[in-house]
């Protein structure tokens, strides 16, 4: 673009204000309208759904909204909100949510409500009354109370309600063998069947009035089975009894039922434990060995990658940032390339290819040698950063390459006249005013490393394991990676612990940015 | 490296006239920078070859062989592109459209927070600033559960903007890309001096006329970088948009194709890399249509 | 300019605004599609398996109107998707799955009993024990699976008797590593333990009826202490038969080259064999003992939902659709493996890979469920790699069992 166009068209364009002005006036006014519709919808839907609370927040934010648009003033609230309701809704939420789950015993056992648990719980405990024969059924209607046809093996028919054992149906109909269709009583379709389907998996019919006889219950809704239930669950006194043995299961507030003895009932529920989590990731005794190790190599993992990428990144931009040089399109784009694959598909690649006695880096490149890329504690590490370094040099390199552009030429040009050597322009204008643009994505690249859990899980698994501690522990474990060892391999998939880890990480690496970011402004103040 | 760089600005801002060059000074002037180039080049390709060998190889395993390039053929992209169970032509075009919304909408909005926190000055500004970044730095090994949870609520007031939407997907991602994008933008405003905004002001312009008319001319370079590092980014995004997109007719590229090799006793390596390679043309492409404004020197011209 | 600064401002919210647009659009469409007639029925199936379905799923929409959807899920992410998406009601009414799953879900509360009725006699007795835990069965199984020998008939015309023949059988043929297995830097002890059990060492001991008894465990018996030493002796600082290195990418390419001569792997991968142009052959596994060398049984099948609001036509769908004859063929042809429906399974067996693999799986017991089994894989693998990569095979053995010990409580 020519200098004289750019420079003379923004004065030509704000000269007459005033035909953009209704049109964008419209725009405005259309757009609010259209916000404000999905609100009054999203209201209404939310407020048939008894919604209230987050209702009443919908109306609050759409009220906001209108106001800092209609409103003359909050200036800068209208360049900002667009991307802070985003922010809000996503980020914060999972932040939060993650945040609750840390004081929950969310995770294996615990993952539904008291309701889906004791449901659970019950289904489970009903046992086959032992050599009982299966027993074609139709389900039939009076009045609105369900029963079961009933046709026994000998092929007589009998009917039952939930409060009613089976009695016998001389006058049935037949079809097949099967009774179909029964005096005083409605026969369901399947379709009739299917809708009612939740009345009819509750349907319990009493065999006779023996309850050891055990009930009749149809999960398909043409043959039924007679069951024994070995829980029986009190919902007034909140228990559980196994009526087999007579032992009592109590609720205890552990989430789970629990007998005297301290057996436990599984599947338990969901419940919130204070901060229960955060002393157990503080205290657990099988993370604290490797824990500092581990803490570390993550630091070192994450200001290597970093730099390494930047370093790289930068070097590559300045290498093309000349206008002689031939080809560098074609260079731009190659360089983009491992970017722009999935990283998943290439760590795999870097995986095989750093394999000791079949990968092409030691059988092709070092002719046969068997360096243990990947086995050796040490080794396993540089190769882990050097991985990194290849999947994050371009994103590196089309930052630094955009943001050199930002730097005018003439600044360089003034200060060589004034006799600065290369690197003293370099060093003394170039890097400090790079790094006032990019400090802030080095520091956001900083947390993505530290937390990089795909590159170490899918390079090598964190691999070598360290084999002194019985945690699958190993040398490349970046702490989030040791956290999610420690809470989800084993018995127990523990969100509450993880979500515990993950907020304390979280904490550590934002005081870490906070502290950086308050040093960046002194780079800031530079240019300003 | 860099000595030699600006070394060399000078001695050619001196020398300009002398046209025939040495060897020597050719190596000075531009010749190192190819060696550099295509010693990084190398580096980034060659674990690429694997995956283009692969997808080559109708039979293949990604990294079982460093025989590479032992059979030709156009099997694999063929079975990508005609497989029913696989609409690969369907993921494609929800991965276009996914990330075309996403890169369009994530930068105006990191824009106009970018001309907000550069230009204004407003009680938390910096608060604010160090805030929103900060926030991203969350491990978002669990995100995905909340996010889940989240969606479903959504989905059962407004269905399309729920679970299985392409809607609710760019939602969550634009709410994800807020940070890094301002900040990166925010520095680049900076950049711009403030006296162009003042002289605008003076002939009657609006903020707003200022910040679309002027403003985000003057910073198109950020703007195609955050743009194509958006793209990017949503084109190899896999964990949430697997937790979001459930019918395969609605599934971006990264879910669908990684779908192919996810139980290791099936994978078919071939097919994927076949499918990972027709995927990095759109890529390839925008980063060549865009790199006119990446590296084009507007600003240079414009600061004037 | 006060006007103006607002109005454009308004431009602002095109981001959001523009969402909302399409969104509409969007609803319009979706709106129109999923109205069921007679209730609905979400099935989870792996992405290699939809088509297979597809027939019944159509068979049962016809008879019933109720409306089947398959939706393909990603094998790697199905287990936890379910665990995670049934407590909120979101989760599918069946989904597939494998049978060491059992545990965990039982334990999560997401899987609902499955009453086969009658039906279960007809499918294998591997298979419906591997469908019980604790006494019911959940599972509505559809393939049994176990690794074998596959041998390059080309290369060793005659299927070897013991596995030190297995060896020269190779070396003879002038193949430097003629026997690949899959292993990795944390081992592969699924793969491995047809040689465990030869030397007598099975993990659990088995109960009445025949299936595995996680309270008696049998990995830390002398026969085990015998197989790691077996173990230690082929590993890298012995003949170099069994190498970490060789993960399954490596192992499939080095039988599809023609540089080994054997591979013990599963029916998964024998159609890649056979695309290559190689003459399989399917043999029983090698012992190292005489003893027999037993697999694992691994069954698949699926799973009702606990949550599922359709339990009747799902339970329907299941035992009498998926249950069918026609059925378990399909699937057995989408994956080559053995259906658990014992006609069927008779059926498939007229394939004489089929056959070969169904003979060595003949009394192979079932993969254990036990929720632990999670953590028992990782010691064991671990110690098996740590083993053939030089260490001490008595104490890494014993740490083993004692891990695995203190894991199943």
């Amino acid at each position: 673009m020519a200098q004289t166009s750019t420079a003379s068209r923004p004065a030509r364009a704000v000269a007459p204000p005033s035909p953009g002005t209704v049109r964008s006036l419209l725009v405005k006014i259309v757009l609010l309208g259209i916000v404000d519709a999905i609100s009054l919808y999203a209201v209404f839907m939310l407020v048939l759904q008894d919604n209230w609370v987050v209702a009443i927040v919908v109306v609050a934010v759409s009220a906001l909204v209108n106001w800092i648009y209609l409103s003359r003033r909050f200036l800068p609230a209208k360049y900002l909100t667009p991307g802070l309701i985003f922010l809000a809704v996503f980020q914060v939420f999972v932040l939060l949510y993650t945040g609750y789950v840390g004081f929950t015993n969310y995770g294996t056992g615990h993952n539904g409500t008291r309701d889906q648990a004791v449901n659970s719980l019950l289904a489970s405990s009903l046992q086959r009354v032992e050599d009982s024969p299966s027993y074609p059924v139709t389900v039939v209607d009076r009045f609105g109370e369900l029963g079961l046809l009933v046709t026994d093996p000998e092929g007589d028919a009998f009917v039952g309600t939930a409060d009613e054992p089976l009695s016998r149906v001389p006058d049935a109909e037949f079809d097949g063998g099967r009774a179909v269709a029964a005096p005083g009583w409605t026969s369901l379709t399947f379709q009739d069947v299917i809708a009612r389907t939740a009345e009819i998996t509750a349907l319990a019919v009493p065999y006779s009035d023996d309850p050891n006889d055990g009930a009749l219950r149809t999960p398909d809704g043409s043959n039924a089975y007679r069951y024994l239930s070995t829980l029986e669950y009190d919902a007034s006194a909140g228990t559980m009894t196994n009526t087999q043995t007579g032992v009592v299961y109590s609720d205890i507030g552990t989430g789970a039922f629990v007998a005297d003895s301290g057996e436990e009932l599984r599947p338990g529920w969901q419940i919130t434990v204070g901060f229960d989590n955060f002393v157990r990731a503080f205290t657990e005794s099988s993370i604290r060995g490797p824990l500092v190790y581990v803490t570390i190599w993550t630091f070192v993992f994450a200001i290597a990658s970093v730099a390494l990428c930047f370093g790289l990144g930068l070097l590559l931009a300045i290498t093309f940032q000349n206008a002689r040089m031939r080809g560098v399109k074609y260079y731009r784009l190659l360089l983009i390339l491992p970017y722009a694959f999935p990283a998943f598909l290439s760590i795999l690649v870097w995986n095989g290819m750093m394999n000791e006695s079949f990968g092409f880096i030691n059988q092709v490149l070092f002719g046969g040698a068997s360096i243990p890329w990947l086995s050796d504690p040490n080794l396993a590490k540089v190769s882990a950063i050097l991985v990194n370094v290849w999947l994050g040099f371009p994103y590196m390199f089309l930052i630094c390459t955009g943001a050199l552009q930002a730097i005018p030429e003439e600044l360089t040009e003034a200060a060589t006249m004034d006799g600065a050597r290369g690197w003293g322009v370099f060093r003394q204008i170039k890097l400090p005013l790079l790094l006032s643009t990019t400090a802030p994505v080095l520091i956001a690249s900083f947390a993505f490393n530290f937390n990089n859990f795909n590159l170490v899980y899918l390079l090598n698994n964190g691999g070598p394991r360290d084999t002194t501690t019985s945690l699958p522990v190993g040398h490349t474990d970046l702490l989030i990676s040791m956290v999610y060892k420690v809470a989800f391999t084993g018995q127990n998939r523990d969100y509450g612990l993880a979500s515990a880890f993950s907020i304390i990480i979280f904490l550590i690496v934002a005081g870490i940015a906070v502290i950086s970011f308050s040093r960046t402004k002194a780079l800031e103040e530079i240019q300003r | 490296m860099t000595t030699t760089d600006l070394t060399h600005l000078r001695n050619t801002a001196r020398r300009a006239p002398h046209r025939r060059r040495t060897a020597g000074r050719w190596f000075v002037d531009t010749g190192w920078r190819h060696v550099v180039a295509i010693a990084v080049s190398v580096f980034a390709v060659f674990p690429l070859l694997f995956v283009v060998s692969s997808a080559l190889n109708p039979n293949g395993t990604l990294t079982g062989s460093n025989a590479l390039f032992s059979r030709i053929g156009i099997d694999s992209f063929w079975r990508i592109l005609s497989d029913p169970q696989n609409p690969y032509l369907r993921w494609f075009g929800n991965t276009l459209l996914v990330a075309g919304v996403t890169a369009v909408a994530s930068t105006l909005m990191g824009a106009l927070a970018a001309y907000a926190f550069s230009r204004m000055r407003f009680a938390g500004r910096r608060f604010g600033l160090i805030t929103i970044v900060v926030i991203q730095m969350f491990p978002q090994l669990l995100g995905a559960v909340a996010i889940f949870l989240m969606m479903s609520a959504i989905g059962d007031v407004f269905p399309a903007f729920g679970l299985n939407t392409h809607i609710g997907l760019i939602m969550v991602y634009l709410g994800g890309s807020l940070g890094v994008n301002t900040y990166l933008m925010y520095g680049f405003f900076n950049t711009v001096p403030v006296e162009i905004d003042e002289a605008a002001k003076i002939d009657g312009a609006g903020h707003a006329r200022i910040f679309f008319t002027i403003i985000l001319r003057l910073v198109a370079p950020i703007l195609a970088v955050v743009a194509l590092l958006s793209v990017i980014a949503s084109f190899s995004e896999y964990l949430i948009a697997s937790v979001l997109l459930i019918d395969p007719e609605n599934q971006t590229l990264a879910v669908g194709l990684v779908k192919l090799v996810s139980n290791p006793r099936y994978a078919d390596w071939s097919a994927f890399s076949a499918g990972a390679i027709m995927a990095a043309i759109p890529v390839v492409a925008l980063f060549l249509a865009l790199q006119r404004y990446i590296v084009g020197g507007i600003t240079a011209g414009a600061v004037k | 300019m006060k006007v103006t600064k607002r109005g454009i401002l308004g431009l602002g919210s095109i981001a959001i605004a523009s969402a909302f647009v399409l969104t509409g659009c969007q609803a319009a469409t979706d709106d129109g599609g999923d109205a069921p007639a007679g209730g609905k029925l979400t099935v989870w199936v792996d992405a290699e398996r939809v088509d297979a379905l597809k027939g019944a799923a159509e068979a049962y929409t016809d008879k019933t109107g109720v409306e089947v959807e398959l939706v393909s899920k990603d094998n790697a992410t199905i287990k936890d998707d379910f665990i995670q998406q049934v407590p909120t009601g979101e989760g599918p009414d069946i989904t597939m799955g494998a049978h060491d799953w059992l545990g965990e879900l039982t334990t999560n509360g997401v899987v609902a009993p499955l009453e086969l009725g009658d039906s279960a006699a007809d499918y294998l007795d591997v298979a419906i024990q591997a469908a019980t835990y604790d006494g019911t069965v959940y599972m509505l199984p559809y393939a049994v699976e176990n690794i074998a020998l596959l041998r390059n008939a080309d290369l060793v015309p005659e299927a070897a008797t013991s596995f030190d023949d297995m060896i020269a059988k190779g070396q003879a043929a002038g193949l430097t590593q003629p026997f690949v297995v899959e292993q990795g830097a944390e081992g592969n002890p699924y793969h491995l333990y047809p040689f465990q059990t030869a030397f007598g060492a099975p993990v659990f001991g088995t109960d009445a009826s025949g299936s595995y008894d996680p309270s008696d465990l049998q990995l830390g018996n002398e026969g085990g202490f015998a197989f790691a030493d077996w173990l230690s002796g082929q590993g890298k600082n012995g003949t170099g038969v069994f190498n970490t290195d060789i993960d399954g990418a490596i192992a499939k390419q080095a039988f599809l080259d023609g540089t080994a001569a054997f591979w013990l792997t599963g029916p998964w991968n024998v159609g890649s064999a056979v695309d290559a142009g190689i003459n399989v052959a399917v043999d029983p596994i090698p012992s190292p003992t005489g003893e027999a060398a037993q697999p694992f049984a691994g069954v698949k099948g699926f799973f009702l939902s606990a949550e599922s609001e359709n339990k009747v036509a799902a339970t329907d769908f299941l035992v009498n659709y998926l249950g069918s004859e026609d059925v378990q063929l399909e699937l057995y042809k989408s994956g080559n493996i053995l259906p658990a429906l014992s006609a069927a399974a008779e059926t498939a067996s007229s394939d004489p890979i089929i056959a070969g693999f169904s003979a060595v799986g003949a009394d192979a017991v079932a993969m254990p469920a036990i929720p632990a089994m999670g953590s028992v894989w990782q010691y064991w693998g671990v110690a098996q790699a740590a083993i053939i990569n030089g260490e001490d095979p008595h104490a890494t053995w014993e740490k083993l069992a004692a891990d695995v010990a203190a894991a199943i409580g």
